[in-house]
């Protein structure tokens, strides 16, 4: 069966109701494989491809660009830019730089990345802010939607759409933790289903699928539980073949999730939920990229991936 | 074993990391608190006793200036953290701060040993942690802490770090550690009763609004955290109706990062905290004899910032305040103990850094 489109919001185009995650194609150890995966899920009907000028310090754009070739027009091409306060101007050189590693003349879709510190819309809505390059990018006809991400809280994603830029797509996690705790479900969803921008969910299985490795819930009930909400797409962070063709199953064969079932889902994890130790990326810096950290002058991890990968590259291989 | 010291160490690199991609931090916090403290200059004669105010409607009068317990488990003489209690004690600071959790004990070891003969001369404090497990589990921790500081009785015994969401239903569970905390009262192993946490003014404010008789609540009060998820704004208010006694910590953003990076200078920053209205005493870690003479001459010569001038120092700082990046404790996990991240399920310090 094929993957199930979706309208992207109040536009007349369609996506399919999950996406494949940017960040986790450059965790695989070669080209090679990420290059195969991508190739798959094309093959399957999956054709939401997200990404950030960040992930890998731009191994997962350059990865994804190269994958892409000859299938650009397949699909619908997200990145993400990641200014974190800083200008426009630095927001259009990042363009730039994202259009030529994806190899392409256009986004479909171009995110400001990473939103969730307290002054972020604060910073983004000044003069010269990031939003003035996503009117630029779209009178030039580089992108055709814009939207914003973040993972951290949901009053933050909600400031940042009563300030009133006309976004396209909103992109957060969603999933039966947060469901019952610091809720972008409960606070940020509806408020975009009234104004018709596309809600793109993220982290159905909540980061690092603690959960599932715990025998709490399983991997298909949580994707489940996450596509069933009023959402344009479930972005889905995809580091095995194992991994996509679950994927895949679930979606060719969705059905919304009855609403008794949700709500045993949630009762059950209601509990675990309640101190944020299944949402780390709410309560932690653990998923703040260094580029969002060194932006806003907060410390870095020397073992983030990035990190490391930046000293590797420094240094050269050990 | 992982120290709250191994892990304050470890940050000091990550935040010099960040700063410029190259060295290390210069020392320990302990070690900032004495730059900071050196560039600080006050005319208070030495002999000038540190002011003492009345912590809310216990009636208690305690020093401006508290001695944190942390710092003194973390000294690597015993001898010399003896001596910095005996010298804090003789300029009049009477509060001391503790936790039963501190370097696994010994911080309120040391305090016991040093307060051997002079018991009676201070206001002595520990703080609890159940992290959410029950009644009984509390007070084998107050048998553990009455030993260890050589008492009978505590004048405040404070639920320490209430800093997860779910804290406050938690604690407030039947049979939960509240239930201790009335119950030590009643025995007369306590005195006064109250909370702590570095987190979420809106957990403080859940903390109160259950209802449990607090006699006081301990947070984060500096000129940082009036423009950022502010304890100042939102809970001291009402402590002050409530009458509770206000005790303020991290005066200096934590380890003094905010004054390491030249955004204030330390008098001001701990002036502001001092100065704020309802506030009793401001808590300071100190690890060394100099730290502790540095920080009781602002003490001696305190006078109250007047309010143009605090809200002159909110406005300055207001900017840099706005992402939380000099309030590391509200922020990220790196200030959460690890006894509260293990009752938790978070994983430890060394998994999750910040």
């Amino acid at each position: 069966m094929p993957i199930p489109l979706r309208p992207f919001g109040h536009t007349d185009q369609k996506i399919s109701c999950v996406g494949l995650g940017g960040h986790h194609l450059g965790d695989f150890a070669t080209y090679g494989e990420a290059e195969r995966v991508v190739h798959d899920a094309v093959d399957a009907g999956i054709h939401f491809f997200d990404n950030c000028w960040e992930y890998h310090n731009g191994k997962s754009e350059d990865w994804l660009g190269r994958a892409l070739a000859g299938r650009r027009d397949k699909v619908f091409l997200m990145t993400k830019v990641c200014t974190h306060g800083r200008d426009a101007s630095l927001a259009m050189r990042m363009l730039e730089e994202s259009l030529r590693r994806l190899k392409t003349d256009h986004l479909d879709l171009w995110q400001v990345h990473g939103v969730g510190f307290g002054n972020d819309p604060e910073l983004a809505y000044r003069k010269g802010g990031v939003l003035e390059a996503l009117e630029q990018a779209k009178r030039d006809g580089k992108v055709r939607f814009v939207g914003f991400t973040g993972h951290k809280d949901p009053e933050v994603h909600l400031r940042m759409v009563q300030m009133g830029f006309p976004f396209d797509a909103v992109q957060m996690p969603l999933n039966v933790f947060d469901a019952s705790f610091r809720s972008f479900e409960a606070m940020v969803l509806p408020e975009l289903v009234r104004r018709g921008i596309a809600p793109l969910g993220m982290k159905p299985c909540a980061g690092k699928a603690d959960a599932i490795k715990q025998g709490l819930v399983t991997g298909p009930e949580m994707l489940r539980y996450a596509m069933s909400l009023p959402v344009a797409t479930t972005i889905c962070g995809i580091d095995s073949r194992a991994i996509l063709d679950q994927v895949v199953q679930v979606a060719s064969h969705f059905e919304p999730m009855a609403a008794e079932e949700a709500d045993a889902l949630r009762a059950k994890c209601k509990v675990p939920a309640g101190d944020g130790r299944y949402e780390l990326y709410k309560v932690s810096l653990a998923f703040d990229n260094p580029e969002a950290r060194r932006a806003h002058s907060f410390p870095v991890d020397p073992k983030q991936k990035e990190v490391s990968e930046e000293e590797k590259q420094i240094m050269g291989a050990p | 074993m992982t120290t709250r010291r191994d892990v304050l160490r470890f940050a000091g690199a990550s935040a010099a990391l960040a700063g410029c991609g190259r060295g290390r931090a210069s020392g320990t916090d302990g070690r900032i608190e004495r730059d900071v403290a050196g560039a600080a200059s006050s005319p208070a004669p030495r002999t000038a006793p540190v002011p003492r105010r009345t912590l809310g409607q216990t009636g208690a009068s305690v020093s401006i200036l508290g001695l944190g317990g942390s710092h003194l488990g973390g000294m690597p003489d015993d001898a010399e953290a003896i001596r910095v209690v005996h010298t804090a004690i003789d300029a009049g600071i009477n509060f001391f701060d503790n936790a039963w959790e501190y370097h696994d004990g010994h911080s309120e070891e040391i305090l016991g040993r040093a307060l051997a003969g002079k018991r009676d001369q201070v206001f002595l404090m520990t703080k609890v942690c159940t992290h959410g497990r029950g009644a009984d589990v509390a007070l084998a921790q107050l048998e553990d802490s009455l030993r260890r500081l050589g008492t009978d009785h505590l004048d405040l015994w404070q639920v320490h770090e209430c800093v997860y969401d779910n804290d406050p239903a938690l604690h407030y569970a039947a049979g939960g550690v509240l239930d201790a905390l009335a119950r030590a009262k009643q025995q007369g192993k306590v005195r006064f009763v109250g909370f702590t946490g570095h987190k979420d003014p809106k957990i403080h404010l859940e903390m109160l609004q259950r209802g449990f008789a607090f006699d006081t609540a301990q947070m984060p009060l500096n000129a940082f955290d009036a423009g950022f998820r502010s304890f100042e704004r939102q809970v001291v208010p009402e402590l002050v109706r409530r009458r509770m006694g206000v005790i303020g910590m991290k005066s200096l953003g934590g380890q003094g990062q905010p004054v390491r990076q030249g955004a204030v200078a330390p008098e001001e920053a701990i002036r502001y905290a001092m100065s704020i209205p309802g506030v009793s005493v401001t808590v300071s870690g100190v690890d060394s004899m100099e730290v502790l003479e540095q920080n009781l001459a602002i003490a001696r010569g305190f006078t109250p910032m007047p309010e143009a001038e605090r809200q002159a120092l909110r406005a300055r700082l207001a900017e840099a305040a706005g992402d939380g990046h000099f309030e590391l404790y509200k922020t990220t996990t790196y200030y959460d103990g690890k006894v509260g991240r293990e009752q938790h399920g978070y994983p430890p310090h060394e998994n999750l850094p910040l």
